[in-house]
């Protein structure tokens, strides 16, 4: 097991079409695309939906990053193939895959996409206040620290005999134990060490904000959000109307 | 005619490269032999590639190109698991590794895989002797002082009885107490014929304690060869970005104000006789 997957959840500095964006716009593109998957489990509506977000993914250069994030989460994959097969059947199982596959791939766009201190601005711009915000912020840019604490400490306990791969479910929930304390306890450290290094520099001393950087929501950001708009109406519509829409369109597989 | 055959080493890397995935080329060309019973320090600046060769040892990083071999067989053919019996590292930060209710417990983790039951009892209590923790057995690990944490660290390395010691960063953050603690240690793990490579920064430990130094920069091999020679040469010091020894800080201050220091004095102990002697004779 490796944590190297939450890489592809790691702000990506590149001179591309999504990175010139707004927050806000990358936000929409998170939230349309998680909304239109849970809305389906059908394998063709899924599919269609995630064709609509792979020329995002192009256009972002992000293939690379993205197909790692996805290679990344195949242990959760084979989860749900497992589970659905086992419970449901293998075909509602594909249609789940598609489903998570849609959801990592459009937050993973949206945290590759977007600088820490630019989401905390377009947070602000919501009206949320700046302490939540900058928390948010702060916990996103945390994400590729804590894979790499992760590993020093699959690594650490590696070194004294421990095995990652144990059969049975209980023995492999119990085996996680000796990963998952150690990196509670260093990341509620750090949280009271970044906490007490913010208020020794005056953190939430005065209520009145200046801002270095300023967002704009451009020309380029309205194209994208509707397109989104787009893509979320046609989804409710396909979903009110599934049952008079072609029968291809509810295929599924015969196991 | 006796034929006297030269031992094998325990550990022979030969020309070992390893690139991160963010393209950072961490080892180049790394090749080396280590014999057992050897104490030997591996020093160089922040990113020299220190902490990845020794990563190599275990299987925690698997070599792009090149071959390590312990006790003449190729690490490759060989688990993680099945390593860290005869290869155990203790990390820098001890709380990645601390996650039992006590330090009895923690200690009993490490001896699972290897020991029967009766064993592992008879194993925890001669640690906690050993590390003086008998006060602390019930004791969580979590409420220990960051020197006592290193300390238990160590000790469940230590019980595991591994043939190949090695330390990264051992004296970080340590009081003089837990430091001559390391000493002893090291001298005791020495007398069981224990192979000790020790990653640090500590200059001044390398130079008293340590025989062997090999020094990295860039992710090359520098130097490697007795401490007292390599660490008397400044421009080694000065392509490994480290801080000179005080003992010779003080050699070439005092060559400087033209006394001759004779080139075979490399401990304190010496020094002091040769400036008695000096001053005397003045």
């Amino acid at each position: 097991m490796s944590f190297k997957f939450l890489e592809a959840f790691r702000f990506l500095k590149k001179d591309a079409f999504l990175h010139n964006l707004d927050p806000r716009s990358k936000l929409i593109l998170a939230l349309v695309y998680t909304i239109c998957s849970l809305l389906f489990t059908n394998i063709i509506p899924l599919f269609l939906l995630f064709l609509t977000l792979l020329p995002l993914v192009l256009i972002g250069k992000l293939s690379k990053e993205w197909f790692k994030s996805i290679r990344g989460l195949s242990f959760l994959f084979i989860l749900i193939i497992v589970l659905n097969t086992f419970f449901l059947s293998f075909s509602y199982a594909i249609g789940m895959i598609i489903r998570i596959i849609i959801m990592i791939s459009s937050f993973s766009l949206f945290f590759l996409t977007v600088d820490p201190n630019e989401l905390t601005l377009s947070l602000i711009s919501m009206k949320i206040p700046f302490e939540f915000a900058f928390s948010f912020s702060l916990a996103f840019r945390f994400v590729p620290t804590i894979s790499i604490e992760a590993q020093n400490i699959i690594d650490a306990q590696q070194s004294r005999g421990y095995e990652l791969r144990k059969k049975g479910i209980i023995r492999q929930v119990k085996n996680l134990f000796p990963l998952l304390i150690p990196l509670i306890i260093c990341s509620v450290k750090r949280a009271f060490n970044v906490a007490e290094a913010l208020e020794s520099r005056a953190f939430g001393s005065r209520k009145e904000r200046s801002y270095y950087f300023t967002i704009h929501y451009t020309y380029k950001d309205w194209i994208i959000t509707l397109y989104l708009f787009v893509i979320l109406i046609l989804s409710i519509l396909v979903k009110i109307y599934f049952n008079y829409l072609p029968a291809w369109l509810s295929w599924s597989l015969p196991i | 005619m006796n034929i006297v055959s030269e031992p094998l080493p325990l550990i022979m890397m030969n020309n070992v490269n390893y690139t991160y995935p963010n393209g950072t080329h961490a080892l180049k060309n790394i090749s080396l032999n280590i014999f057992s019973g050897e104490i030997i320090s591996i020093m160089g600046s922040n990113g020299a590639g220190k902490t990845t060769l020794i990563r190599t040892l275990n299987g925690l990083i698997e070599p792009k190109t090149g071959l390590i071999f312990i006790e003449n067989d190729n690490i490759k053919s060989k688990t993680i698991a099945e390593l860290s019996t005869s290869v155990g590292i203790v990390f820098q930060n001890p709380e990645h590794q601390l996650f039992s209710n006590t330090v009895q417990e923690e200690i009993k983790f490490s001896l699972k895989n290897i020991y029967s039951d009766n064993e592992i009892q008879e194993k925890i209590d001669e640690t906690l002797k050993l590390f003086q923790f008998e006060k602390y057995k019930e004791k969580s690990p979590l409420n220990l002082s960051g020197g006592e944490k290193k300390k238990l660290a160590l000790a469940s390395i230590i019980c595991r009885d591994p043939k190949i010691l090695i330390f990264d960063e051992p004296t970080l953050g340590q009081d003089e107490n837990e430091i001559n603690f390391l000493i002893n240690l090291l001298e005791e793990e020495k007398k069981n014929k224990k192979t000790i490579i020790i990653v640090t920064h500590n200059i001044e430990f390398a130079y008293k304690y340590i025989p062997r130094i090999i020094l990295m920069a860039k992710g090359r091999i520098i130097a490697d060869g007795p401490t007292n020679k390599i660490l008397s040469n400044e421009s080694l010091i000065k392509k490994a970005s480290l801080i000179s020894p005080q003992l010779n800080q003080l050699k070439s201050k005092l060559k400087t104000l033209g006394v001759h220091i004779p080139e075979n004095i490399y401990t304190q102990e010496a020094m002091t006789t040769f400036l008695m002697e000096y001053f005397k004779r003045k």
